[in-house]
């Protein structure tokens, strides 16, 4: 602390520093074991029933990257986030710009919205789950089953299943991501949108150059959210299913490889693998949610 | 005895030198303004005396203590804010009750004096309803209500008609004034508006950039402005000011430039003679000026031509051109001029004001 | 049909289909709830015939196991389960929010040097992907001798919303204007009494907005529930129904979620327009 800060300043910083603790305290309290803990497992070669396990440096890592698995997982898990993020946001706004507008039974609508995301995830999962695969005989299973197989037979075993999640994450995503920007949306000033139709007709390009611009940080706040949750719901419907559906993900393939197969080591890596790029996706999106401005004297 | 002394009060914030050596004494049962453009340290002054801000050097007193180390809400002070800062979520009541509820003051205390308030500012039918149910003038009464229950020994005000509607703000204007004569306590005033700087205050203090330009009573501010930027800033419209040369000739001094011709009159003479040859500035007030006649004196007045015209109805305001200069003059509404028009003009001699170029003070 | 018009109702049926679409799958969750087995089996998936709660009824039922079909059904202690779940998630975003408060306040109001940088460290940690996480902090909770207890799930639960949380308030403070302190201030209150009884009254949709988002965010867990919890007496609905022996095959299960679930959408849906407000309140620029 700078001495020349005056000393009711100073104290203000100590309080400062005292209401901060515990927030800090549980974060890192919590956090900070198990991730150094992982890190440190990922450089070794930890692994439920080996031995003692040995310091192993980066092994770990390039075996990873050499194998293409991996790069396909890493594919897979990519298109994951970035297709359920682009339909959630879509969905969001469109959802979003449609109850900004006032409208008859609008509260109803905005309540309905605002279920699928505040309902407990262990109960639409299931949901979904039902709907989608059924698990007893029941009287739609067979076109449900049918729609599987075609599915499956397009792209691939498991591919319907992965389907399910993802239409599960969009779902639940969406109906976030549309109160959060609906939020935004209340925090502009009516008169930027009145005047936007003053100097332009086309209603498209008002939303392109005026809207989006003004939600920009809520967006981008919308995006990254987006990200961790995709990846909560994730690990929630494979725990649901028992492991059930297994897909190339990295995440879930990480899962396995920690619980079922008992390689730790190698778990560690692959899991640590995302950080990089969900940091990489939070430095981009902190300029646009909280860019640095300047504070006035 | 409810006196205020600033003495050499200083705030610095970081780079930023916010207010520099104000000395100021404020009499007991005194109302009087800050006034000045944005960032001239106005506020910031009041909320060292508030206790808002920490002094960075200097001291201030109130009534007989020396405030300086004291919290706020030891100073025995109350303040109302620009934007009423009233609690949201309580009712009028309790707004006006929270104070004295700190003070754990007894209830049939605090009832009376919230009662008694209310009264004198006639919001007693409001007491149950909470601020965002109010008008913006009833949130203003409510907070100034707020202010007075505490029967302190100083009140603060931070620019607390800037938020209201012009007509609104004229009407508050002549009840605080009613208030203040009523209650009878030092009043504290900040405010950008020199109308309400001249109409509230028993003194005006005039400041920029952090100095105390003029401490004065309104008239005398109006009519003997210690600098240029005292004379510019108060009275409306402003004052006009003209770059002249001062010549001498056959023992009387001449104000020149092209386009206008004024004799310095007697009285100001002594003080201008010694800048015979060098240029000055003078200041004449668009009230000062008038439409000539046959009777006045030539070196008293000029020619000019009419640019634009305002008729405001009580009076009129002519825009004009007197060689490169632009005018601004108040004539009667009867006045019959227009546009392109060539008109003369005469200048009050009595009312003629004159400044150092480079200082800018008054001479 | 006037062009007004017709965009009018096009916007309302759009709206129609958005309900629609958001609550079928809660809708027709419960209506499965609703059915016998048989019906079940043969009904229409869309709505019940012969609705009956006997699935429901079933999740309070006595000791002895039942013989339905072919399969056996243990009872579940499912009141006992409801209860921890509400402790559990009241204790949880009690923590968060006292701790985001203090947090949000402290660098949304008073600003140390480098806030802008604690704030943004706190929500990075959401790069971390929490999938083995649970491995090394099962290591301590054990070693700690924690298990099934449910304040080690409150602590680590409290750590999940937490960083989005602080976020929220700390830029409603950084907004909030200072007048309304200063007044309490030169009122006679001390910082902590004008934040006490000014300020935090006032942050209430923020309070709000934080606390749904806790709540969606915990409520969502199953993982860590079902590790950390071990006895039925302990395990919250999420952690029995996780390790229970009842598949999601069994109705059973989908009655005992779904009444889980009921008072924490009534409470959403009392809750959601002062979400809306908070979360508006607090990213709100200044004028």
């Amino acid at each position: 602390m700078p001495a020349s800060m005056r000393p009711g300043r100073r104290r203000e910083v100590l309080v400062a520093h005292a209401l901060l603790a515990p927030a800090l305290l549980l974060v890192l309290g919590v956090l900070a074991y198990p991730v150094a803990w992982e890190a440190w497992i990922s450089l070794t070669s930890f692994a439920a029933r080996a031995e003692r396990p040995a310091f192993v440096g980066l092994a770990n890592y390039r075996a990873m990257l050499a194998d293409p698995f991996f790069w396909r997982a890493l594919a897979t898990t990519v298109v994951y986030f970035a297709a359920t993020t682009a339909a959630k946001l879509a969905l969001g706004l469109a959802m979003a710009l449609l109850l900004a507008r006032p409208a008859r039974g609008r509260a109803l609508v905005f309540l309905a919205v605002f279920l699928p995301w505040a309902y407990p995830g262990g109960v639409t999962v299931v949901a979904w789950y039902w709907m989608l695969n059924p698990p007893l005989i029941t009287s739609y299973s067979v076109p449900v089953g049918n729609l599987k197989h075609a599915v499956d037979g397009l792209l691939g075993g498991g591919a319907y299943a992965f389907a399910s999640v993802m239409l599960f994450n969009i779902w639940r995503g969406a109906s976030f991501t549309a109160v959060f920007l609906l939020a935004g949306l209340n925090a502009i000033p009516t008169e930027l949108f009145e005047y936007a139709r003053l100097e332009e007709r086309s209603a498209w390009r008002r939303f392109r150059h005026v809207t989006v611009p003004l939600l920009r940080p809520f967006l981008a706040l919308a995006v990254f959210l987006s990200f961790t949750g995709a990846f909560a719901d994730l690990a929630n419907v494979w725990m649901l299913t028992g492991g059930r559906i297994v897909f190339p993900v990295i995440g879930t393939y990480a899962y396995w490889l920690g619980v079922r197969s008992g390689d730790l080591a190698a778990a560690a890596a692959w899991s640590l693998s995302l950080v990089p790029l969900l940091a990489l996706a939070l430095v981009v999106l902190f300029r646009w949610f909280d860019p640095p401005r300047e504070e006035p004297a | 005895m409810a006196q205020v002394l600033m003495k050499d009060l200083n705030k610095k914030y970081d780079e930023v030198h916010a207010v520099k050596d104000v000395n100021l004494h404020i009499r007991d049962k005194e109302f009087i303004v800050l006034v000045g453009p944005s960032g001239c340290g106005k506020s910031t002054t009041l909320r060292m005396v508030a206790g808002l801000e920490e002094i960075t050097s200097g001291e201030i007193v109130i009534g007989d203590r020396v405030v300086n180390d004291l919290p706020p809400k030891d100073r025995d002070i109350a303040m109302v804010f620009q934007n009423y800062a009233l609690y949201p979520h309580m009712t009028v009541y309790d707004n006006m009750a929270f104070g004295l509820k700190m003070r754990k003051f007894p209830r049939a205390e605090i009832e009376k004096r919230v009662r008694e308030a209310a009264e004198i500012l006639g919001i007693q039918d409001l007491l149950k309803r909470k601020p965002r149910q109010l008008s913006g003038g009833q949130r203003q009464r409510v907070a100034v209500g707020r202010a007075i229950v505490r029967h302190p020994q100083v009140f603060l005000f931070d620019e607390p008609l800037s938020n209201l509607d012009a007509k609104l703000r004229v009407q508050m204007r002549v009840e605080l004034k009613r208030l203040h004569d009523r209650l009878e306590t030092t009043a504290i005033y900040v405010t950008h508006d020199q109308v309400e700087a001249m109409t509230l205050g028993d003194r005006v203090v005039v400041m920029k950039d952090g100095w105390v330009q003029q401490v004065g009573e309104p008239l005398e501010l109006y009519s003997r402005p210690a600098n240029r930027f005292v004379a510019g800033f108060i009275g409306s419209p402003a004052m006009n000011f003209v770059d002249v040369a001062i010549a001498e000739s056959n023992g009387a001094l001449w104000a020149e430039t092209p386009g206008l011709r004024i004799r310095v009159p007697g009285e100001q003479s002594e003080r201008l003679r010694r800048y015979a040859g060098q240029r000055v500035t003078l200041g004449v007030r668009p009230e000062d000026l008038r439409v000539a006649t046959t009777a006045d004196p030539p070196e008293y007045a000029f020619d000019s031509v009419v640019e634009v015209v305002e008729p405001l109805g009580a009076e009129m305001l002519l825009d004009v051109r007197a060689g490169a200069h632009g005018m601004v003059v108040r004539v009667d509404p009867s006045v019959r001029v227009k546009v392109h028009e060539k008109v003369r003009l005469a200048l009050d001699p009595a009312r003629l004001h004159f400044f150092d170029l480079a200082t800018e003070a008054a001479i | 049909m006037s062009r007004r018009r017709l965009g009018r109702l096009v916007h309302g049926a759009l709206l129609g289909l958005v309900a629609l679409y958001s609550v079928f799958p809660i809708y027709f969750i419960t209506v499965q709830s609703l059915k016998t087995a048989e019906e079940d089996v043969f009904g229409s998936p869309l709505y019940v015939l012969r609705p009956t709660f006997e699935n429901y009824t079933e999740l309070f039922r006595g000791a002895e196991a039942r013989v339905r079909g072919f399969v056996i059904v243990p009872r579940v202690p499912f009141l006992i389960w409801l209860a921890n779940s509400a402790l559990v998630l009241g204790l949880a975003v009690a923590l968060t929010l006292a701790a985001a408060v203090a947090a949000g306040y402290a660098l949304g109001r008073l600003r140390p040097p480098g806030w802008r940088w604690w704030r943004r460290a706190l929500f990075a940690t959401y790069v971390v992907p929490h999938t083995i996480l649970f491995i090394p902090l099962y290591q301590v909770i054990l070693a700690l001798g924690l298990d099934d207890s449910h304040g080690a799930l409150v602590l680590v639960y409290s750590t999940m919303a937490l960083p989005f949380c602080v976020w929220l308030l700390s830029a409603y403070y950084h907004h909030l204007p200072r007048e309304i302190e200063d007044s309490a201030v030169v009122e006679g209150a001390s910082r902590a009494t004008a934040f006490l009884r000014v300020v935090l009254p006032m942050s209430r949709n923020v309070l709000i907005a934080a606390g749904l988002f806790t709540v969606g965010t915990v409520g969502n867990d199953f993982m860590l529930a079902s590790i950390f919890l071990l006895t039925p007496e302990k395990q919250t609905v999420a952690a029995g129904l996780g390790v229970m022996d009842v598949s999601l095959e069994e109705l059973l299960a989908v009655a005992g979620v779904n009444l889980a679930a009921v008072p924490v959408a009534l409470a959403c849906a009392v809750l959601a327009r002062r979400y809306v407000e908070g979360v508006t309140a607090a990213m709100l620029e200044g004028a």
